[in-house]
């Protein structure tokens, strides 16, 4: 993958940014307020004592003959130029002749002890204020003049914007700072806010139950990760389909087997029924008969066998809905209430006044019922009993019989499909069946499994 | 002479069906595909469909007969299995019948679907004593000749048993063909309509002959 569409490029631009930001900030700070507020700024004539110095030492070497209304003249006119200065001047008998300003505690007569004090005093690098004293005159014969500037005054262009703009400058590095944070936070943000959108699209399936496929805007890795993603949604579309192409399939072919069964079998009971017309012996309707009541078995047989191969692979219809039981079980006995009496056998029914519903498949209901009568009336015949009863206080259907029971020998016994298909039934539909069968019977009860 | 039209595309038991059912005394068509039904409804009384049929399968065959004429009773023949036809089959088909069937049951159950479209073997249904004439809409008392008359309800009632003839119908079957709504447990009124209607028809209403009494599930009318 290429490192410009990386995650880990931004990233690292970040972490180099975090690293670089404060001394690159205050740098970058001081080089723009330097260089645009010393431009702006007028040079401090103060700053330099040594500029001072000459210049006073300047303008006294100047005065040499000047008389005492031109001195005064020039310093009012010194005065003017640096109004932060205080001068004075003294005459060369050692009286102070002017000051400015006026108030100044200057002593009026300078002994020589005064005047050495004054020097010692106003002398060196730290005191303050910075004093420059010159003696007037080329033969520096005709008094001193001296030039009091506070040292607070004299600080540098550098300095003075230093004192003056620190708090701005605290300031523009904390915005910068908070600028990178934001920007942290922005490129977290969309991370997360892009994770979540996919795990959003991950968990709202649509109806089909596979979730949509999402549009994929960057290529970094998680725009990968969406690529993969709608990859993979495609994949278990097309498995989907492949799947219900396989399960239409499978029904076509079961379809198809039980056309292809049942047709010949038709054929055969046709002409089986054709040849009953014929003249024959006793024994041969006899076989006839035989033939006719196979061909009955085998067509139940291909029935049960179908239903089993559709009910264990989870193709077999499921509807269920609120059913009214009792209605149901005395419905589907009705239907099968004359087959029993042509077999003679005794019928004992009894259905409550009161019912109770069970959300049960009527369709599955039936065919469990009907597989239990069949059962009877095949294997049962011995007994020739037959009894219904719904006990509606316990909510269970019972069915009994009095046959060679469920371990008994019967003629046509089977590999017991037809029980198979009804366990596989109720246990969908919540229920339970039980039996208690024996040499004199078998009773079956159907109930909600608890 | 009653019109089958039968719609099968295999050929014995084709042949076979249609020879058993014209010995029976029906005047049978048979069609090998769906082509054509539609124009050869129009002249039949009932129609006998096969769900396999090469082409246009027995269910769309079905419901474009039942779209063209909806009067005429469609008798479904099926060689698959129940599981998935019987859902959409009967949506339209009138009945049922599961190969391989039995002539005689096939035969029934024609008979039964063409007596309920009022086009019987007979006119007439001899039930014990009474005699029940269907295109006359009467039912006379054999003993005397005079004719039994019944209320609307009993009259519905006892056609409903007519129409199912030796079938087990239960109270809440006959309720609700008759009435046309859903039946309530505990109602008494289809036990009242019922003893008033065997005081008129049966000899002794107290061990009735007629309208039998199957014990916890329903009534039947035998013929």
């Amino acid at each position: 993958m290429k490192l410009k569409n990386s995650l880990l490029n931004q990233y690292l631009l970040i972490i180099l940014l975090a690293i670089m930001i404060v001394p690159i900030s205050f740098l970058f700070i001081s080089i723009v307020f330097f260089n645009y507020l010393l431009i702006d700024e007028e040079p401090n004539k103060y700053q330099n004592g040594a500029d001072l110095e000459a210049m006073w030492h300047a303008e006294a070497q100047s005065l040499s003959g000047a008389s005492n209304e031109q001195i005064n003249e020039k310093l009012i006119k010194i005065k003017n130029e640096y109004s932060e200065a205080s001068v004075f001047w003294v005459d060369e008998t050692g009286k102070t002749m002017g000051k400015l300003p006026e108030n100044q505690p200057v002593p009026p007569i300078w002994s020589t002890s005064l005047t050495i004090d004054f020097m010692k005093k106003n002398r060196g690098l730290e005191a303050d204020p910075y004093t420059v004293v010159s003696l007037i005159g080329k033969q520096k014969d005709e008094g001193f003049m001296v030039l009091q500037v506070p040292r607070s005054v004299m600080l540098s262009t550098g300095q003075s914007l230093q004192d003056r703009y620190s708090f701005a400058i605290i300031l523009s590095v904390v915005a910068i700072l908070a600028i990178f944070i934001f920007i942290s936070w922005i490129f977290f943000y969309k991370i997360r806010k892009r994770l979540l959108r996919l795990q959003r699209a991950m968990s709202n399936p649509t109806e089909s139950g596979i979730p949509d496929s999402i549009s994929v805007e960057k290529k970094d890795e998680i725009g990968q990760l969406e690529v993969s993603f709608n990859e993979m949604i495609h994949q278990l579309e097309d498995s989907r389909i492949r799947e219900k192409e396989e399960e239409m399939l499978r029904r076509q072919l079961i379809a198809n087997l039980s056309h292809d069964l049942r047709t010949p079998l038709t054929t055969i009971r046709g002409h089986a029924f054709s040849l009953k017309k014929e003249e024959l012996s006793n024994k041969g309707k006899e076989s006839l008969d035989l033939i006719d009541n196979k061909i009955g078995y085998l067509g139940q047989l291909i029935e049960n066998l179908l239903s089993y191969t559709l009910l264990t692979t989870g193709k077999y219809p499921y509807y269920p809905e609120r059913t009214d039981m009792v209605r149901l079980v005395r419905t589907s006995f009705a239907a099968w209430y004359p087959v029993f009496e042509g077999a003679g056998f005794q019928m004992e029914v009894e259905f409550p006044e009161e019912t109770f519903y069970w959300e049960v498949d009527p369709q599955r209901m039936e065919r469990v019922l009907d597989n239990f009568y069949q059962n009877i009336y095949r294997h049962a015949r011995k007994g020739a009993y037959i009894g219904v009863k719904i006990d509606a206080p316990l909510q269970q259907i019972i069915i009994e019989d009095r046959g060679p029971g469920m371990r008994g020998e019967s003629i046509e016994k089977g590999a017991g499909i037809g029980l198979s298909i009804v366990s596989l039934m109720l246990k969908d539909m919540r229920l339970k069946w039980e039996t208690d069968t024996g040499n004199q019977g078998t009773i079956i009860k159907i109930r909600k499994s608890s | 002479m009653r019109r089958i039209l039968y719609i099968e595309d295999d050929l014995e038991i084709g042949s076979w069906v249609q020879e058993d059912l014209e010995q029976r005394g029906f005047n049978v068509k048979w069609l090998k595909t769906g082509e054509g039904a539609e124009k050869a409804v129009i002249h039949s009384d009932l129609v006998v469909l096969d769900v396999m049929l090469p082409g246009l399968d027995g269910f769309t065959v079905g419901q474009r007969l039942k779209k063209e004429a909806p009067q005429i009773p469609i008798l479904m023949l099926s060689a698959r299995t129940a599981v998935d036809d019987k859902l959409q089959g009967l949506q339209f088909a009138d009945d049922y019948v599961t190969k391989p069937f039995h002539p005689d049951e096939l035969a029934a159950r024609i008979e039964v679907l063409l007596r309920r479209s009022g086009l019987s073997a007979s006119n007439e249904i001899k039930l014990a004593h009474i005699c029940v004439n269907l295109s006359e809409n009467t039912i006379i008392d054999q003993r005397n000749g005079e004719e039994i008359i019944l209320t609307g309800k009993q009259y519905q009632i006892f056609m409903h048993f007519i129409k199912h003839p030796n079938q087990i119908l239960t109270k809440e079957q006959i309720y609700e063909s008759v009435w046309g709504e859903q039946y309530m447990e505990g109602d008494k009124t289809l036990m009242v309509h019922i003893r008033y209607l065997r005081e008129k028809i049966e000899k002794n209403p107290g061990s009735p002959e007629i309208i039998e009494t199957i014990r916890g599930i329903g009534y039947r009318v035998k013929q």
